[in-house]
């Protein structure tokens, strides 16, 4: 996967950069306490449930005892994410020894869960209610088709005609911040970062959106702990099971709104109520990144002769392919393309790499070449590599210029004094000119200002 | 012992197979701790937290009893909670089945449960969950037993213990009664899993999250407790007695408390014995395969 900065890598990282207060507040919801559980690392898993029906605080030699020598390390890992996420408490006492305590308010809930077993957080309702419920084949349909309308409006195709049953232009702003720039005269213009977020898969993009809309929520009058908490709670239900619109108070609803445009929920309306059914995409939201479970099939063969062909329907597919690639023909379910020269050099001033290219390629790999070993041709990967490495034929040193030396004896003195650090890069002795590195430039000027 | 590599799943994700000893002779007898409701209430608050761990675990109980064993619950045919009730109920209709098989034969009550058809049963599940694609959760089994060892079912516990070490299944073993049970404790030690027999058994719960509950991968970094001394004896094919020494056939290695004229497995006819036995026919190994 393109590894990208831009993305926090999970739920759990930003619950974790919350402030105290508001993480504490969380902990009262059981389905918090849950999810947050199951982010954790497996060593830390087993601690909590360790320690879940001890009510003294436990000394981290007792805990440290348990593990053996190769483990150090996943040790602390685990420790200490549990202490970042508040679900350790932290205590020295005056012999500098530490001792831990599990969150009460989160050893409670866990509790509860054990003991009773694990709650829906809302009936789903009667099937007699609602009308005929989407299968999950085509719910799964629904939310493909929703995100990859979303997309194509986020990155305002010239292609798209307005099918999404358009998003708030504010939201949209929100979501478009870092992946488009804005430019009066020209329209916008995807960035580094967009073309980045186009070439990730599904899952990770929903969390960059996902984290968008929550770290703006604030400008919008919505608690950002409420929303976390809301969103969390959503992936507790069950994919396919229609949920009554009534159990939501008036902040969830709007949010609902905006997630049904995401594709993460489909809402119905029935002759009296009106219910949400929850998305694949939707319930798993509190799984991290790395579980590949959602991984579609592949639709592209690249040839030896540098032709691509992407067995897609899809309009989507056809603009992130044209980012790097000339789109020759489309027909009904399949476009051709082929990869040249000036299509990538263009792809690479917009900031994309050539291994995302190729790891693109690759994941998106068609099943009967995926099997292949290499399933992108190997000379197609490696010109890809050269013509990008065409493009790095300079060398960047930041260094500093001298001249105007008082005489000819300083010059050489500072020409050798630069050699000494083997950072003297030119240097002209007629006109006495010289660069040097600017590492040294401090001790140049010392060694320079002791030559007057 | 590394189990079979799953890449796509997380590290922690198991399938756990626990066995349940149900048998009423051992229940019912003053001999146990305590009553077999406290028992199961802090089973399911395990079960409970298996499955809260992650949302991929998967949890099967399987109930051995005094004439039959059978699947009571399985945490992927439901919504993933456990519910309870129908583990419970379940259990009820196993109990009463079970019952009824016992009054059409009456077995004379030597007190030990089926343990040889859970293992195989258990087994077999798991042989399921491998061949239903490469990606799977990494399975091991945890047998809670209390009852005494039959030593009828030596050979057929052997085999089950050898087909799980085969395919890399630890089997866990956590031991209720008052007595260390030998079968359970060469299971484990064979296939790398853990026997523990809980000096206290009202604390339960905690010995189960925190010796069992620990996953395969995470045990590669945690101290867990080691066994202490196993008891390797064997049971005789002839007489199902357990036995510090016999006689083996020299071509199959079936075991024998007393001398024959003919193996009664492969059918190998032995010659006279000599009037001391020399040397110790203990059997140390079994064969491996």
């Amino acid at each position: 996967m393109p590894q990208v900065k831009i993305i926090a890598k999970n739920f759990m990282d930003m619950v974790s950069s919350l402030p105290a207060m508001k993480l504490d507040k969380l902990y009262e919801n059981a389905f918090i306490c849950e999810a947050i559980l199951r982010s954790l690392p497996p060593l830390a898993k087993k601690y909590v449930l360790q320690l879940l029906y001890i009510d003294v605080p436990v000394s981290a030699s007792s805990l440290q005892e348990w593990v053996l020598v190769d483990g150090a390390s996943k040790h602390r890992v685990a420790v200490d994410r549990l202490i970042q996420l508040r679900v350790f408490t932290e205590t020295v006492d005056r012999k500098k020894e530490a001792t831990y305590r599990l969150n009460l308010m989160f050893q409670m809930n866990l509790r509860k869960h054990v003991v009773h077993g694990g709650v829906l957080p809302r009936e789903p309702m009667a099937a007699n209610i609602t009308v005929r419920l989407p299968s999950l084949e085509e719910l799964d349909n629904y939310a493909a088709q929703q995100w990859e309308c979303f997309l194509l409006h986020l990155i305002n195709s010239a292609e798209v005609e307005v099918t999404t049953k358009s998003i708030s232009p504010s939201m949209m702003k929100v979501f478009q911040r870092g992946l488009l720039s804005q430019r009066d005269n020209e329209g916008s213009r995807l960035t580094e970062s967009g073309f980045q977020f186009l070439l990730m898969d599904t899952n990770a993009q929903l969390w960059y959106i996902i984290r968008e809309y929550i770290s703006n929520s604030e400008d919008r009058g919505v608690d950002s702990a409420d929303l976390i908490s809301f969103l969390l709670e959503l992936s507790f239900h069950v994919t396919g099971e229609a949920y009554n619109m009534n159990t939501l108070d008036e902040i969830q609803r709007i949010t609902v709104k905006d997630l049904a445009d995401l594709g993460l929920i489909k809402l119905q309306q029935g002759r009296k109520d009106s219910w949400f059914i929850p998305t694949k995409l939707a319930t798993n939201l509190s799984i991290s990144l790395s579980d590949a479970s959602s991984r579609k099939q592949g639709y592209v063969v690249v040839e030896t002769n540098f032709r691509l062909y992407a067995y897609s329907t899809s309009k989507l597919h056809c603009e992130i392919l044209r980012l790097f690639a000339r789109v020759e023909y489309q027909l009904p379910n399949l476009i051709v393309g082929s990869i040249t020269k000036e299509n990538l050099y263009k792809a690479f001033s917009n900031g994309i790499t050539a291994d995302q290219i190729i790891s693109f390629l690759q994941q998106n790999a068609h099943p009967r070449v995926a099997e292949k070993v290499p399933s992108v041709p190997e000379n197609v990967t490696d010109q890809i590599r050269l013509w990008e490495s065409d493009l790095n034929r300079v060398e960047m040193t930041p260094a500093h210029f001298f001249d105007d030396f008082p005489s000819r004896d300083v010059f050489e003195a500072a020409c050798d004094f630069a050699r000494e650090y083997s950072s003297l890069l030119w240097e002209d002795s007629k006109k006495m000119q010289l660069i040097v590195k600017t590492e040294i430039y401090a001790h140049m000027k010392e060694f320079l200002s002791h030559q007057k | 012992m590394t189990p079979v590599s799953s890449k796509q799943y997380t590290d922690d994700v198991s399938l756990l197979m626990v066995l349940i000893d149900t048998n009423p002779l051992f229940w019912s007898s003053t001999a146990t701790p305590f009553s077999f409701s406290k028992f199961l209430s802090q089973v399911l608050s395990f079960l409970n937290s298996i499955i809260l761990l992650n949302q991929l675990n998967q949890v099967v109980v399987i109930a051995t009893g005094f004439n039959s064993c059978d699947y009571i619950y399985d945490s992927s045919l439901g919504h993933g909670n456990l519910r309870a009730e129908t583990l419970l109920q379940k259990l009820e209709e196993f109990v009463i089945k079970d019952e009824e098989l016992n009054k059409q034969e009456s077995v004379d009550g030597i007190g030990s449960s089926l343990l040889s058809g859970s293992l195989s049963m258990a087994l077999c599940y798991i042989q399921r969950v491998f061949r239903s694609g490469s990606i799977h959760p990494q399975p091991r089994i945890l047998c809670l037993h209390g009852s005494q060892d039959g030593p009828g079912q030596y050979v057929a516990i052997m085999n089950s213990i050898f087909s799980a070490q085969r395919s890399m299944v630890p089997i866990d073993s956590c031991v209720i009664g008052s007595q260390h049970s030998a079968f359970l404790q060469q299971a484990s030690y064979i296939t790398g899993g853990v026997y523990l027999k809980p000096q206290q058994l009202e604390g339960l719960f905690q010995y189960l999250t925190t010796v069992f509950a620990t996953d395969l991968h995470s045990r590669n970094f945690l101290q867990l407790p080691k066994p202490v001394g196993v008891d390797f004896r064997a049971s005789c094919f002839c007489h199902k007695n357990t036995i510090d020494m016999g006689y083996i056939c020299s071509v199959c290695l079936s075991i024998f408390c007393k001398h024959h004229k003919k193996c009664s497995t492969c059918g190998s006819a032995f010659g006279q014995p000599q009037t001391s036995v020399s040397t110790s026919n203990q059997k140390r190994k079994a064969p491996d395969s």
